[in-house]
């Protein structure tokens, strides 16, 4: 008996400190992996290069980097410019071919959604151009725009539209048909039923739709940029690709990595916002 | 100043005549030149002949040969003659074609035959082009990949022979279907008996890539300008069996091209484009000027390659990388008093006619008539006399190529019919 309630005590400060122990190691579990994932993937990046003379290590492009994000914003005519401008140019590629994506990829969805005609009359023209590599539709873009700038943003644009349309598309079709009931019942206008009913429930997939496509719009763009050149991150990467400056090129991939997972880590913060 | 630059045009006519025989004065003369040349020769700011566009926007590709757009617009050139050169550094060879015809670049540092191709409607969408002079001679190479030297191949004759007795498939790579690489390297391959069409397969890829497929095995041979021929003996990874001087010594090489659209547009911008050029072709052909030069366009701005891999052939000193070190006597050149920039008509024919041998134009063309309308001779003399450059008399030259064969303009026709190896 006596034994028992002096174990009690101890059973509880057990319990706590196990409980302490749980707790960090839950914190350990969530930073440990990743931590030890990308300390593999420097050993493994490592062990490469040392194999290969010509592929440098972390070491040596963490020093390329060092220098040159040391003076990202620098002008030495519009053949060199820092990787800042680049970068800033691209961004502002995708922003503008995504915006028009989504100013015309969100309205297309709704009504694709809402009307099962017009929704059959699309779904083969989309069916047959959405699986279409992005840059295959550069030349027609050069063809049609006659500039090389409005047809890279025609890419963002065209390659964007897609996962914006189907994914709102998709959004209104799952809307309970409940609600159109009543709506239908309180004799509710189109845009009313548009507004209240309908863009809320669908905004879950709506910003869905707009997170697949800025990852998409920002692959395409580097890509699509390596093409026609002039100032941006993709153009960079192949002048030092022409250099073969593999440093830089790693650096590149790494900056271009670090921004799409920048651009879609915003959205999804954006996405908790509405979802709840 | 505009009667001062008509006495010295008219100087210029007049000494033309003989300028073989004072080619030497010459030399001499705009050797002491040099930069300091006055402006007496502004012919642009009288009335008429200004320049329609101040600011001409000049593509180029990053190699060796882009070294008088760029000098002529870094060092000042175009100023004198009231424009300003923006070079603009372009993807590729398709690239640019694209931005000439749309528009977006005025003029460009470009392969000799895409020009024409695409007056032909043959690697592009079919344009009425101009070539407005030449940019350079000779500078190019034909690099082989170190896995065929390893098999006992050091020369034309032991490709052949290795070629034969072990079939595979050959790559070689060039870097624009009507571009002058691929014809260098046909040519060159059909005077060593193998037959580029059949033989071999021949594709189209970035210099980068020729590279990097060469260093896994891939690539076996390509031909390409410098730096890249220099940049796999660097890399030990290939050897330069070939230099396109040795296929035809002071061959036509790359261009400054437009549209003829742009050309009718703005014939004084060109002409004072021309004729800054042209100043900085000579600036560049002094042996004094040179190692500057590779300084130069080694930049990141420009050709943004190591400054010692452009430097050796860039001053003639070649290096095969199996062995053999010389003193190029027909390394890339840019003047060579005015003969390196005068369109001749029988430069661009010989195009034609290896477009037709090799099957990329299935009739003969109006050779004579094509070249006449895209070598805009009329302007380039215009804008020679403005820079005082001496033009030759005639617009043909002979040359014998590397199969001794002789190349003269006179029967393009068969000419093109006269080889054995062909498509």
């Amino acid at each position: 008996m006596l034994k028992f309630s002096a174990a009690l005590p101890a059973n509880i400060a057990a319990e706590s400190i196990r409980m302490r122990r749980r707790k960090l190691q839950a914190h350990a579990m969530q930073v440990l992996p990743p931590l030890l994932g990308v300390l593999l993937f420097l050993l493994a990046w490592q062990m490469l290069a040392g194999f290969r003379s010509d592929l440098p290590g972390p070491g040596a492009t963490w020093d390329a980097a060092l220098t040159l994000f040391a003076d990202p914003f620098y002008e030495n005519g519009p053949n060199d410019m820092g990787i800042g401008w680049n970068v800033l140019h691209s961004l502002a590629r995708v922003g503008l071919g995504f915006g028009m994506a989504a100013v015309v990829g969100i309205p297309l969805g709704f009504i694709v959604g809402r009307s099962a005609f017009i929704s059959g009359m699309l779904s083969p023209i989309m069916g047959l151009l959405r699986p279409v590599s992005p840059l295959a539709w550069l030349p027609i873009g050069l063809l049609v725009f006659q500039k090389a700038e409005p047809a890279s943003i025609w890419v963002i644009f065209i390659s964007s539209i897609w996962p914006m349309i189907l994914n709102t598309a998709a959004g209104v079709r799952q809307v309970p048909q409940d609600y159109l009931n009543v709506a239908r019942v309180l004799n509710l206008s189109e845009w009313k039923v548009l507004t209240t009913i309908l863009f809320p429930a669908v905004l879950p997939y709506l910003l869905t739709g707009v997170r697949l496509a800025i990852g998409v719009a920002w692959l395409v763009i580097v890509a699509a940029e390596m093409l026609t050149g002039g100032t941006g991150l993709g153009f960079w990467v192949w002048d030092e690709w022409n250099n073969l400056n593999v440093a830089h090129i790693l650096i590149a991939i790494f900056v271009v990595g670090l921004i799409g997972l920048l651009l879609e880590q915003t959205l999804v913060l954006l996405a908790r916002r509405f979802e709840y | 100043m505009s009667e001062d630059s008509k006495s010295v045009a008219e100087t210029l006519v007049s000494n033309r005549r003989d300028f073989i025989k004072n080619s030497a004065f010459f030399s001499a003369a705009t050797l002491a030149g040099g930069v300091g040349m006055t402006v007496s020769s502004g012919a642009w700011a009288a009335g008429s002949d200004k320049p329609e566009k101040t600011q001409v926007k000049v593509g180029f590709i990053p190699l060796t040969d882009c070294a008088s757009i760029v000098v002529a617009a870094a060092m000042g050139f175009d100023k004198k003659y009231g424009i300003e050169i923006i070079p603009s550094k372009e993807a590729s060879w398709a690239g640019v074609r694209d931005k000439l015809v749309n528009g977006e670049l005025d003029a460009s540092h470009v392969l000799y035959g895409l020009i024409y191709g695409v007056q032909l409607g043959i690697g592009g969408i079919k344009n009425d082009m101009a070539v407005l002079m030449g940019l350079n001679n000779n500078g190019q190479g034909i690099t082989l990949s170190r896995q065929l030297l390893d098999q006992g191949v050091k020369d034309g004759p032991s490709l052949a022979k290795h070629i034969k007795a072990n079939p595979r498939e050959y790559t070689f790579a060039n870097t624009f279907p009507t571009g002058t690489h691929a014809m260098w390297l046909n040519y060159w391959l059909a005077s060593q008996g193998v037959n580029p069409i059949k033989d071999v397969k021949n594709i189209v890829v970035p210099p980068p890539q020729m590279v990097a497929n060469m260093r896994v095995g891939n690539m076996d041979g390509y031909c390409v300008g410098e730096p890249w021929n220099a940049r796999a003996i660097a890399d030990n990874i290939g050897f330069s069996v070939a230099t396109s001087q040795d296929v035809w010594a002071d061959h036509p090489e790359k261009v400054l091209g437009a549209t003829a659209a742009w050309v009718k547009e703005n014939p004084n911008t060109a002409r004072a484009l021309i004729a800054a050029v042209l100043d900085a072709s000579r600036w560049i052909d002094n042996p004094k000027n040179r190692p500057l030069v590779a300084k130069l366009i080694s930049d990141k701005s420009y050709v943004n390659a190591p400054e010692a891999v452009i430097a050796g052939r860039f001053l003639g000193q070649y290096d095969d990388g199996i062995g053999r070190k010389w003193q190029d006597k027909h390394s890339m050149a840019f003047f060579r008093d005015g003969q390196t920039n005068f369109p001749y008509l029988s430069d661009g024919m010989w195009f034609l006619t290896q477009h037709k041998r090799w099957g990329l134009l299935s009739t003969d063309p109006d050779y004579l008539g094509v070249a006449k309308q895209i070598n805009q001779i009329d302007l380039y003399k215009q804008a020679a006399a403005m820079a005082r450059v001496p033009v030759p008399k005639q617009v043909m030259r002979s040359s014998k190529l590397i199969d001794g064969k002789v190349w003269d303009g006179k029967d393009p026709k068969a000419y093109a019919a006269s080889f054995a190896i062909r498509a």
